[in-house]
């Protein structure tokens, strides 16, 4: 065994800048040294890539101490980053330390943005250090001689774990490391991460549960403690304040002082499309801000977000409003103040994002949140608690996901081909597919190999194929090179390009709202209105317009949900309602008006209550659930009951929800005296029910389409062929109905429920919350009209449909409706 | 089982839940988008479509064989869904022990070549004029004569009460035509607007209703 060096080096370049280690950094750097794995827990911008590249090269300097003689060739450690978009940061650190040092070591970056000129440069002679996306480190595990790439890497880092933990993109990672642990011998496995509830799992996953890398780990963390103060934005006039709503709008000249006030100040918006409307309105009332503001979202190009990072680093802004594009990154020092528009949904983001302001050591952070409608602001006071209280929600991380296994499987049967028996041993000993059982992968094998788990007559199904000696590989050039490309498009939405028709790229929009334009209509996009032309290869092509326009993208990854703590809190806020007014926050003081509404109507539950309301509208029979646990428990509890109730008579719902509650509205009035009388809140068979209450929504079909994507079953098409996404959505569709007929025993088919019941409806959770209501006493309040707290719920479009009527008499009544 | 028997230009039509048509007076069965081949085209470029939907479309077709005992059988269009594979044996086997007459009205996805369906005693024709009908892939108007047609494979969405929404596969008929719903197990459908004039005959289950 070498000496450890002395840090020496590495203190004395800290001392260089003018900066001293941090004791977290040290700590890292001896574990390091000493051989461990790791997981680092970090905040952004605390210097948490000097803890791993510094280590890295002084291993290097221990290996070879003459490296300016002999330096041998070959990549010595990768550095996985989730956001390509940071790799620049990252490739800027290493090259410091390198020069700085005079070493002859080599950065190189491989994403989806490297040319293939470089790229093919690199599978020639790769860099000595590597920064790279989980994605196109499973490019390399799909090119030839993959194995030589990778057999004296010493190390690899995987920075923000936290945002892959709890995707499947984290799984693609964990199987990269199973099989870069065979490869690689001399390999040490780290990952750095935000603070989450679930740290000590998070190194589980990322290690393997009970593998020897994780028996030799540890974790750090660097306890960079920092006061945060949250400032809810309380509106003068609470009678007057919308009851429902997502914008804000409302008190936006309440945030004009707060600019005015600090140096840079960063507007943290929810969804794309909200962060293009505050921009707009902002300037509109306020034209002398223009040329001192900007925005940023992951749709607009990315020249014009690297302006924008850098603009702000150079205090040449004022005010930027943002999506959580800039949640993830290095440090923007000038930033003073951070403004929250919405419940950002989450304790870790919203203390994340105050992170963003005051970065200089002891000055505290400060933290803006403005309400969007009235009941949020019970929302502003539960937030301050749990800051208060550092109550961060937990990453849940996938399990058994065999889409990511066919992908994987098939990626290793494209570059060289696989022995099942030793990639198997790597798979199981994943956090990920530990429960894998070895008839599940004999299934897999056979869907590989012959598409089915018998073979029939006539078949032609082609895609890997087994060697004479027992290798599985792929043949077909074809298949391969559908492959690869797909490998890349494990994220989600179907997108379109944003161009100008004379060219000029303008940034990418879902294209789900692109569908709905016509030719000649207006939209905002990255601030500017755009007439939309037409769709052409896969792009939007538009020119300026000076016409006005309501109409802004929507994406879909706008809605996130509350998490379990968050939820308690937010409960425990609103009890507070029925408190003297001398022990309730500021925030819950001023919605007294609201509260009182509410009272004269129905009431303000508190702890030992559940309150339903019901009433009567054009549209219906309303009535209205109030567990407050969060938009995803409460899809699950309503599907749960709407189907208990529908055993009771035959009756048709659809289900409307929020974070707060949820609606069964129907055409017939629902006996709530029945739902109390038969116990339907009980525990009893519960996934038994929910498994059936779900026969009739579309959640699973919705999951299938990224599986079908993923297991490759549908191809999304080659960029420059331009093959419709639209041809993909229907066509998981389709997929999902034929094996609904024919082949429900299918395991991707049933992932695609299993994955609704563990990520989409949370049953954990909702067992709690059932478990909750058990112990409430439930209050029925037959209202004469919509209460606050019921308007935010009815008012919500995205419904999920469900019916114990035969479908001809439920025909019927819909004909005898169009009659009228 | 509900069908439901349409009268025009006084010969009686009858709707199948299968999605066919019977022609009573010529005892002909009318059957559009069948797409035979798909599964296995996609099965050939990797995609694990199940088997069963392959033989679902020949048990359907015996189904409407035994119930309605035609003496032909015309398909309006989309018989064959791409280039040759293995399904087709699997319909030639089919054609072979089926005792009726076959006509093929081409379809957009029809490309095999005219001279295997004319070894199969297939006769294909780019259109038909049947009597008072028009037979033909894609829908047409033509005066003098009502249109037989598919290609769209339609479907109607109905709202209720309550925001409730459904989507069924359905006949689609207005005063010159009437286009039927695609047959194939592995197709999808595509939603239309019903107006004033449209009469919908929606499939749910196993009864064909009118709207």
């Amino acid at each position: 065994m070498k000496k450890i060096p002395s840090f020496s080096i590495a203190e004395s370049w800290f001392r260089e800048q003018g900066w001293t280690p941090f004791p977290f950094q040290k700590e890292t750097w001896k574990a390091y040294l000493e051989g461990k794995n790791g997981l680092l827990n970090a905040p952004t911008g605390s210097g948490k890539t000097y803890a791993l590249w510094f280590p890295i090269v002084l291993d290097y300097i221990r290996e070879n101490p003459d490296y300016l003689k002999k330096h041998p060739k070959g990549l010595k450690a990768v550095w996985i980053t989730p956001l390509r978009a940071l790799s620049q940061e990252i490739r800027q650190s290493a090259e410091r330390i390198i020069n700085d040092l005079g070493l002859p070591l080599s950065v190189g970056i491989r994403t989806g943005d490297t040319s293939t000129r470089e790229r093919s440069a690199q599978r020639k002679s790769m860099p000595d250090l590597l920064i790279t996306t989980p994605e196109s480190l499973q490019l390399l595990l799909a090119s030839k001689g993959y194995h030589k790439t990778f057999w004296d890497c010493r190390a690899i880092v995987v920075d923000e774990w936290h945002e892959l933990l709890g995707t499947k993109r984290g799984v693609q990672m964990e199987l990269a490391l199973s099989r870069l642990k065979t490869l690689s011998p001399k390999l040490r496995i780290w990952g750095i991460s935000a603070t989450i509830g679930n740290l000590e799992q998070a190194r589980q996953v990322l290690l393997g549960p009970e593998s020897n890398a994780y028996n030799n780990s540890v974790l750090i963390r660097a306890s960079l403690d920092k006061k945060i103060r949250v400032v809810s934005i309380i509106p003068e006039e609470i009678e007057t304040f919308p009851w429902r709503g997502h914008l804000g709008l409302r008190l936006l000249d309440s945030v004009i002082p707060i600019i005015r006030e600090s140096k840079t100040t960063l507007i943290f918006t929810n969804t794309r499309s909200q962060c293009e409307i505050w921009y707009q309105k902002i300037l509109e009332r306020y034209p002398e801000l223009a040329g001192e503001m900007a925005m940023h979202h992951g749709s607009i190009n990315k020249d014009t977000r690297i302006w924008v990072e850098e603009a702000i680093r150079n205090e040449e802004l004022k005010a930027v409003v943002c999506t959580s594009s800039l949640d993830l990154g290095v440090d923007f020092a000038p930033v003073e103040t951070v403004i929250q528009i919405g419940g950002p949904k989450g304790v870790a983001r919203f203390m994340q994002r105050a992170g963003r302001s005051g970065h200089r050591p002891g000055k505290e952070s400060v933290i803006y949140f403005l309400p969007t409608h009235a009941i949020e602001l019970v929302e502003a006071s539960a937030l301050e608690q749990a800051v208060a209280k550092n109550a961060v929600e937990d990453r849940i991380p996938y399990l058994s996901s065999y889409d990511v296994l066919v992908q994987y499987l098939t990626t290793l049967a494209v570059s060289e081909g696989f022995f099942p028996s030793e990639i198997y041993r790597e798979v199981k000993s994943t956090f990920c597919y530990q429960g894998i059982t070895e008839d599940e992968w004999r299934w897999l094998l056979n869907f590989l190999v012959m598409g089915s788990q018998s073979l029939q007559r006539y078949d032609e199904y082609k895609k890997v194929e087994a060697d004479p000696d027992g290798r599985l590989v792929v043949n077909n050039r074809g298949i391969a090179m559908r492959h690869r490309f797909q490998i890349g498009t494990i994220v989600g939405d179907a997108h379109l390009t944003v161009r100008y028709q004379k060219g000029g790229y303008i940034g990418s929009i879902e294209e789900y709202f692109i569908s709905k334009l016509t030719p000649g209509d207006v939209f905002t996009f990255a601030g500017r209105n755009l007439e939309f032309i037409r769709i052409k290869d896969m792009q939007a092509l538009v020119r300026n317009s000076n016409k006005k326009t309501n109409k802004v993208p929507s994406w879909m990854g706008g809605r996130l949900t509350l998490s379990a703590q968050m939820s308690q809190l937010l409960r425990e806020e609103l009890y507070s309602a029925n408190l003297p007014p001398a022990e309730q926050s500021e925030a819950i003081r001023c919605l007294a008006p609201i509260f009182r509404r509410q009272e004269q109507e129905s009431l303000v539950p508190g702890p030992g209550t559940f309150l339903i309301e019901t009433f009567k509208t054009r549209d219906g029979y309303h009535h209205i659930f109030y567990p407050f646990e969060g938009r995803f428990v409460h899809e699950a509890m309503g599907s749960l009951l709407g189907y208990r109730v529908s055993l009771l008579s035959p009756i048709t719902f659809s289900l409307a929800f929020n974070d707060y509650g949820f609606e069964l509205l129907s055409d017939q009035e629902i006996d709530i005296q029945a739902i109390i009388d038969n116990d339907l809140f009980s525990t009893a068979y519960l996934l038994d029910d929910l498994q059936k209450s779900l026969n009739s929504t579309e959640m699973a079909r919705r999951k299938f389409r990224d599986i079908a994507v993923i297991s490759g079953m549908v191809f999304t098409g080659y960029p420059e062929k331009g093959v419709k996404m639209k041809h993909l959505q229907s066509s998981s569709q389709l997929l999902f109905e034929v094996f609904k007929d024919y082949e429900p025993d299918n395991l991707l088919y049933l992932q695609a429920y299993r994955e609704t019941f563990e990520h989409q409806l949370e049953e954990g959770r909702l067992r709690l919350a059932l478990e909750r209501i058990g112990r409430q006493e439930i209050v029925w309040k037959p209202c004469s009209k919509p209460t606050p707290f019921s308007f935010p719920i009815i008012t919500d479009r995205l419904r999920e449909k469900m019916s114990s009527e035969k479908l001809a008499d439920r025909i019927k009544k819909m004909t005898a409706l169009l009659m009228k | 089982m509900t069908t439901q028997t349409l009268i025009i230009a006084d010969q009686h039509l009858e709707l199948h839940p299968s999605g066919v048509i019977y022609w009573r007076e010529e005892a002909t069965l009318l059957i559009s988008d069948l797409h035979l081949g798909k599964v296995t085209h996609f099965r050939k470029y990797g995609a694990a479509v199940p088997q069963k939907a392959i033989e679902q479309n020949f048990e359907v077709l015996e189904q409407n064989l035994h119930y309605f005992r035609p003496r032909k059988i015309c398909f309006l269009g989309d018989l064959f869904h791409s280039s040759m594979n293995s399904e087709w044996h699997r319909f030639e086997e089919w054609v072979k022990k089926t005792e009726a007459e076959f006509l093929l009205i081409s379809g957009n996805h029809d490309i095999i070549s005219p001279l295997k369906y004319e070894a199969l005693g297939i006769t294909q024709v780019p259109e038909l004029v049947w009597g008072p009908f028009l037979l033909t892939h894609f829908p047409e108007e033509r005066a003098g004569y009502f249109n037989l047609s598919g290609h769209i494979h339609p479907a109607v969405r109905l709202r209720g009460h309550g925001r409730q929404s459904l989507r069924l596969p359905c006949f689609f008929k207005n005063k010159h035509q009437l286009i039927l719903p695609a047959f194939g197990a592995f197709t999808g459908s595509h939603v239309l607007e019903k107006s004033e004039e449209d009469e919908v005959y929606a499939i749910a289950d196993a009864a064909v209703i009118k709207i």
